[in-house]
């Protein structure tokens, strides 16, 4: 069912559950959020999207609010340009005035910039606390930065419904909170980060290991790709310092797409964001292997590892048969590692013994 | 999956059965989630009060390996109030009166005594999942790995059809699939069954074809599946290629393993990290992760999606791919694979599932799909749209059969065996992680708090875990997550294997392992063991 | 147990006075609702109980969030969550908090606070306690003491020696006449139930039109048409559907519906149970501020006394205590903490007519207009609107400050400042300011005297009859020190939630003390407060950021002499 409403005075169609956002976005009109996630109930709380409407005496909120028919909506007027000023004034006077370096842009004072927000209305020293430590390896949180939109809540128990996280105390003071301020490693935290990714201003943000740090003004390259753990498919971008590793190159953080786009919608879990110190470890093989009479192994050449590989498995063939051979494939490797896994076993030693472990 | 992973967020029913979702798929665990805050109901059924179980309408805490009867007792419930879709068992079915006379016996009531599950949730469950159309079914390894797990999937699917849940939106039957890549391997023929697409190796047809696509004599027999082929290792099995897979900490009763690896007289290990099996290697070729490499995974949505190489693989490691094309080569099979996109083109040559799917149109549409048949097809959503594929559904009656080994006077505990969110399969890939590592740095045991007490155990303790086959040590958590009688343990810690206590006893048709129900038991360690340690 | 100790009578049957859960239990589907009420995925059926629960175990500490969770099946970040946002819960160990609004430091609460800290009491300053008239109140526990000085403090030396003894305040016109006052404070109260069963005979359509005739606007503040109210949630497709008492009152200056609840509780549960049969409600709720233990022991002692006679048909009554967050008297704000959750108001609309408890259709209604329902229900909408001078009805003003008997007294609705005043028995000193209606319609010069203190006329003179709790200051009072009492109680009241407010009060406050400290940047310190008030007026999800900056905007119009470098 579709039903229209005028939009800065232009009729436009809308269907039936479409918020006024939804709506002025889809026409291409410009209104900013900072407190909004297509994955998360509307929370009207940054109170940057508000909207005029005819017959409403305040200002609504574009996300929070439906469409309906014939409504008179208006996305920029004299009055919403002086909010979104006086807004933005107030919530830089809220804000650290110069910005730790972090690897996501900080939304609020680009925002900030782009509408023309004052900077010169006073600071305010944050009365948000922080925790006191938090042994958790990968998320940290910067009370200083933090603008109480709420997004890292509202995902930790809308999304990913595990409630680690919490709007604690109030007034100037209310901050986000465990239980107790404990670390998030002795709360129900199941440290997926999503709070990291959904944070606009960096207060969340990536405790990365040492070993990936990396300069947030330095160039990486993003590779998108689909993760290697379970069977869900997640896309993920793999940001990668070029430089690192002698030119090898080194992924050194893991980000999710924009929500909407793929089957995991924005999100990812702790293996999928994290876990990732594996693939420099140096626990990596590196070289060809070849066992010696004594037992030891050799490192070796690849022409010299194929040919004892392939020398092998042809002298158990010619004495057992090809139905000797057992060929173990990968539900972990790609497509096209399988089929060529398969077609060895088949086309060049002649047995249908191919499988993986693939009990589901 | 019968359905996509988008679709269930829609959902207004969700039955969750042998799925710790939160855990092992959290992502999927997230739509679910979702459709829970949207008004769904949601149903689990679990031994274990799972993560999920907090945010169920009910928790059907079954005994571990009673599957049959309680899905049986909800098909008695549904056909006995007259809630099947009697219009869509007429059109699209087979087979649905033998079904209704072998659940004639199974009431709730008796579901309840073998169950535990009380007899009214049971019934409550039947009539939901039976009245709500957007109804799904989501299960994994918690109802295939047992000796009886193809009984539990035909019991699950007789649901589905006789409530007509099949071929729409939000619904159908959908197994969660445990690997990236566990539905890409199989459909591209790395099966001892089927060639690349389901293509069975014994289907003349299929034999011919693949004889001239690939130019060489194929075999026409089954080959033995992993399985059977893990139990013949050392006596038919004499030669190995394992290509990314740790079997000698994955595969179930290792100590038998063990023993036959012994008699093997040739194995080549292609992976990217030293494991237990490479004890027993005699070459060793280093792999290149996935970060490393080209190609696609398909995931259990059967949508096949990009992998893209990142970075260089460290010292010689090369793509898995290019190493079997050397081996091939090695023995007088040149294929002149210049890149991965070329390997997916030849697979879906002879494969009319896939056909329609190249690298270009996933790199353009970010992800495909199959079945697939044309390059202008736009891949499908959800399977047996308006019927079933392949003519009718096959309702298959089971009977209820108890677990290979259950607990007697000596092994008084019922062991399962799972994953956890924090690690990954024989997490030679977490367990390099700090962060993972620091959250579970070691084996424990999951123990009732009743049970816990009978044996003096208190939380944190060190214990040893035993069966019939072997002894591991492992930190006791006392929780009333596990039901009296039972205990769990995690699959993913070297040294200390969980599969040195598993049955092997397999399914009849799949032989997949019992991984889900052993009789063990739990003892506290001898002080001077203790103190020696 | 739901509330502080009973006053119930020996003998008498006690109700069951908790939320019901089984009416909880099959709430909400929030594909419904573009602004949810549920804010937790947790679907505890006790989560109703978390603050009773976190206030029995102790109050904050750490460990006891932990405890709360598992006894309510909430999340335990969400439990640290509520008991951080509620004063009485995220302070246990205070044992004596001093009232620093603005009567009680007229009367020197800044001395008693002194006393209390020289005598090593755990004490603080806390927002008003509604106990305006008898100067400076404390709160011991939950108990509001009436008249505590530094001088009688000092005397008794200790908390427990104040003593608890039950108090009420001065009233007028007392005795006072039936038939000119809706409420009629002095008249004992009466529990034979014959307007409700008048109500009966008039049928739900004929008592909503005897409130539509009435011309009943509601009390707690914004002068809303009850009968549209009523209208709107008997009209609901809805069939669950609630009432609830807001009876959370806290803003500075008001204490009307403290003396409503000591005096007439009959007249408030007979209102509610004729409000619930008439928009077809089987339930209703009483949301009492925490530091309400007098009243609430009168109030539970009348549920029994209904309880036991019937007279009131088959409604059940249901008591919350609030635990001390002024904000809660937000009425979308008090939805939210009676189900247990942190008191933040809610996006409006839907309002609560529609989604109210639970997402339920809910009428909601301040003690004093539930309080008026009974007599025009007898006496009728007509008889009750020529009560009034320029608006309809008597009402209840609440005067505090430098007058001769601080008190609360019903009189017609539009008297001016004079008249109220002559009835308390004259000014004390010479008039220079005044505050009609609490801290959130700012401050009027004396040259208003003679407005009408109504809806209508305030809000037309930029301030707002509000709750109608008058503050008068003379010529004496410190006015800066006035207004910034009132900047900061909005700012220790802010629930934090939207920017204008939580920044916006905090904000003015720290420009308002570098404006009074350095002489030098006087007029730079407050050059951007008109643009943070307009903003915070615009932008602010309820009505406490849209009023806070009122205080020092109208101080400034008003008195700019104080303000000048």
């Amino acid at each position: 069912m579709t039903d229209s409403l005028e939009l800065d005075g232009k009729r436009v169609s809308f269907s039936a559950g479409e918020t006024l956002l939804e709506v002025a976005r889809r026409h291409g009109k410009e209104i900013p959020t900072l407190c909004h996630d297509p994955r998360l109930k509307p929370a009207g709380a940054c109170r940057t999207c508000l909207v005029e409407v005819n017959g409403f005496r305040r200002m609504p909120p574009a996300c929070a609010t439906r469409a309906t028919a014939d409504m008179q909506v208006t996305t920029n007027s004299e009055r919403i340009q002086r909010h979104r000023q006086g807004l933005l004034s107030l919530y830089l006077t809220d804000h650290p005035e110069t910005q730790p370096e972090r690897l996501s842009k900080n939304q609020l004072v680009e925002m900030a910039e782009r509408y023309g927000a004052a900077g010169d209305w006073g600071s305010m020293a944050s009365e948000r606390a922080g925790r006191r430590e938090d042994r958790n390896p990968y998320v940290h949180f910067e009370p200083d930065l933090c603008i109480l939109c709420a997004r890292c809540t509202r995902y930790c128990d809308e999304v990913e419904a595990v409630n680690a996280i919490t709007l604690a105390h109030r007034g100037a003071k209310t901050t986000i909170a465990t239980v107790d301020q404990a670390s998030l490693m002795d709360t129900s935290c199941e440290l997926c980060g999503g709070c990291i990714d959904v944070c606009p201003t960096g207060a969340m943000t990536e405790k990365l290991p040492l070993t990936r740090q990396v300069k947030p003004s330095k160039h990486l390259k993003v590779v998108r790709s689909t993760c290697n753990y379970c069977g869900v498919g997640c896309q993920l971008d793999l940001n990668v310092d070029t430089s690192a590793n002698e030119g090898r190159g080194k992924v050194v953080r893991v980000t999710s797409p924009e929500t909407g786009t793929t089957t995991n919608d924005g999100n990812l879990c702790v293996k999928g964001r994290f876990a990732y110190d594996f693939v420099d470890h140096p626990d990596r093989l590196t070289v060809p292997l070849i066992r010696q009479p004594d037992g030891s192994f050799k490192e070796a050449s690849w022409e010299e590892a194929i040919r004892v590989a392939a020398d092998g498995l042809s002298r158990v063939k010619s004495r057992h048969g090809a139905d000797a051979l057992g060929f173990v494939s990968s539900s972990r490797c790609t497509m096209e590692d399988n089929y060529v896994v398969q077609k060895l076993s088949r086309a060049a030693f002649g047995t249908n013994n191919c499988h993986q472990c693939a009990a589901t | 999956m019968t359905n996509s992973i988008g679709e269930i967020r829609d959902a207004d029913f969700l039955f969750v059965i042998g799925s710790n979702t939160t855990e092992a798929h959290p992502i999927i665990a997230m739509e679910m989630k979702r459709a829970i805050g949207s008004g769904a109901t949601l149903v689990v059924a679990d031994p274990r009060s799972i993560w999920l179980s907090q945010l169920a309408d009910k928790h059907l805490q079954l005994r571990p390996g009673t599957d049959v009867w309680l899905l049986n007792a909800m098909a008695h419930v549904i056909i006995g109030e007259g809630l099947v879709d009697q219009a869509f068992i007429d059109a699209h079915t087979e087979g649905y009166e033998a079904v209704a006379e072998a659940v004639r016996d199974y009431t709730p009531e008796r579901a309840e005594e073998v169950t535990g599950i009380p007899a009214e949730d049971i019934i409550w469950t039947a009539r939901r999942y039976a009245t709500t159309e957007k109804a799904g079914i989501y299960y994994t390894l918690g109802i295939t790995e047992h000796s009886h797990g193809t009984d539990n999937v035909y019991a699950l699917a007789n649901l589905v059809l006789m409530t007509g849940h099949l071929g729409k939106p939000s619904s159908g039957m959908n197994p969660l699939r445990g690997q990236n890549n566990v539905q890409g391997a199989n459909d591209a023929g790395a099966t001892p069954i089927f060639l690349p697409g389901y293509q069975r190796v014994d289907d003349p047809e299929v034999h011919a074809k693949y004889e001239k696509s690939w130019g060489v004599p194929l075999s026409p027999v089954p080959g033995m599946n992993l399985n059977v082929m893990m139990k013949a290792v050392g006596k038919e099995i004499l030669g190995l290629y394992v290509m990314g897979e740790d079997i000698l900490l994955s595969e179930p009763n290792v100590s038998r393993l063990e023993e036959g690896m012994n008699k093997i007289e040739f194995l080549v290990l292609q992976d990217a990290f030293m494991n237990e099996t490479a004890r027993f290697a005699d070459v060793i070729l280093p792999a290149a992760i996935f970060a490393e490499k080209d190609g696609t995974f398909t995931n259990s949505e059967r949508r096949v999606q990009r992998v893209r190489k990142a970075v260089e693989p460290p010292g010689m490691a090369r793509p898995d791919w290019e190493i079997v094309c050397d081996l091939a080569k090695a023995v007088g099979h040149d294929w002149k694979f210049e890149n991965t996109a070329q390997v997916y083109a030849e697979m879906v040559r002879d494969a009319p599932k896939f056909a329609g799917i190249s690298h270009e149109r996933v790199d353009s549409e970010g992800g495909l799909q199959w079945p697939c048949p044309a390059p202008d097809h736009p891949g499908t959503k959800f399977l047996h749209e308006g019927g079933v594929l392949r003519g009718k559904g096959q309702f298959q009656a089971v009977q209820y059969r108890p677990s290979e080994e259950l607990p007697d006077h000596e092994y008084t505990l019922v062991l399962s065996t799972g994953r956890t969110l924090y690690h990954y399969n024989a997490a030679t890939q977490t367990r390099r992680e700090s962060g993972l590592a620091a959250k579970q740095p070691r084996m424990f045991v999951q123990i009732h708090p009743w049970d816990a007490k009978q044996r003096g155990i208190t939380n944190g303790e060190r214990v040893e875990v035993y069966s019939r086959r072997g002894t591991i040590t492992a930190d006791a958590v006392v929780t009333k997550e596990v039901r009296r009688g039972c205990i769990w343990i995690p699959l993913h810690f070297a040294e200390a294997r969980a599969n040195l206590l598993t049955n092997d006893a397999g399914d009849a048709v799949t032989q997949t392992a019992e991984y889900k129900v052993c009789a063990a038991e739990v003892r506290k360690i001898p002080e001077q063991v203790l103190s020696a340690e | 147990m739901a509330g502080p100790a009973t006053g119930v009578p020996s003998g008498a049957r006690i109700p069951d006075l908790r939320l019901r859960t089984d009416l909880v239990s099959g709430f909400l589907r929030r594909r419904d609702c573009v602004v949810p009420s549920c804010r937790s995925m947790f679907r505890s059926k006790k989560r109703h109980e978390l603050p009773d629960a976190l206030r029995e175990i102790g109050g904050l500490a750490d460990g006891r969030s932990k405890q709360a969770a598992e006894r309510t099946g909430v999340p335990e970040a969400e439990a640290y969550g509520v008991a951080t946002f509620y004063h009485l819960l995220a302070r246990p160990d205070v044992s004596l908090r001093v009232c620093t609004g603005l009567s009680c430091r007229m009367a020197g609460a800044d001395a008693v606070l002194e006393t209390a800290q020289a005598l090593g009491i755990s004490s603080e300053g806390c927002s008003c306690l509604a106990a305006c008239d008898v100067p400076p109140a404390v709160l011991a526990g939950r108990r509001v003491l009436p008249r505590v000085t530094a001088t009688t403090l000092k005397q008794a030396g200790s908390v427990a020696a104040l003593g608890s003894a039950e108090w009420k305040g001065a009233i007028g016109p007392d005795p006072g006449d039936a038939a000119s006052l809706a409420l009629h404070l002095a008249a004992p109260p009466d529990f034979s139930g014959r307007a409700f069963a008048a109500a009966q005979q008039l049928g739900a359509d004929g008592v909503i039109a005897a409130i539509e005739t009435s011309g009943l606007q509601g009390r707690g503040g914004a002068g809303f048409p009850a009968h549209i109210k009523w209208k709107g949630v008997a009209s609901q497709a809805e069939k669950v559907r609630y009432v609830v008492l807001n009876a959370d009152e806290g803003e500075p200056g008001t204490f009307k519906d403290r003396e409503v609840l000591l005096r007439r509780p009959d007249l408030v549960l007979e209102g509610m149970a004729i409000a619930a049969a008439a928009v077809g409600a089987s339930d209703v709720y009483l949301y009492l501020r925490g530091e309400f233990e007098i009243p609430w022991g009168i109030v539970e002692a009348a549920i029994a006394q209904f309880t036991a006679s019937g007279v009131l048909g088959d409604v059940r009554f249901h008591m919350h205590a609030g635990n001390g967050a002024y904000i809660c008297g937000e009425e979308t704000a008090l939805l939210e903490a009676l189900e247990g959750k942190r008191g933040m108001p809610r996006l409006k609309p839907p309002f609560p007519t529609e989604f109210g408890l639970w997402g339920k259709p809910t009428l909601m209604h301040n003690v004093e207009t539930i309080g008026c329902v009974p007599a025009i229900v007898l006496r009728g909408g007509e008889w009750f609107k020529q009560l009034g001078k320029t608006e309809a009805g008597s009402k209840l003003y609440c005067i505090s400050g430098d007058v001769q008997r601080p008190g609360t007294y019903e009189l017609p609705l539009g008297v001016c400042l004079d008249e109220l005043v002559e009835a308390a028995g004259g000014y004390v000193g010479e008039l220079r300011a005044f505050s009609p209606g609490g801290a959130s319609s700012g401050f009027l010069p004396a040259s208003e005297r003679t407005r009408p203190l109504d809806f209508r006329a305030l809000a037309d003179a930029g301030s707002m009859l509000g709750s109608a709790g008058v503050v008068v200051l003379n010529t004496s009072a410190d006015l800066k020190r006035a207004v910034f009492d009132q900047l900061r109680f909005f700012e220790d009241e802010s629930c934090g939630q939207c920017a204008p407010c939580r920044i916006g009060t905090r904000y003015l406050r720290e420009q308002f003390i570098k404006h009074q400290d350095a002489p030098d940047v006087r007029v730079e310190a407050l050059r951007h407060a008109a643009e943070v008030a307009w903003e915070m007026n615009e932008g602010s999800i309820c009505g406490l950021g849209q009023a806070a900056p009122l205080p020092l905007t109208s101080a400034m119009q008003h008195f700019p002499e104080e303000f000048e470098a």
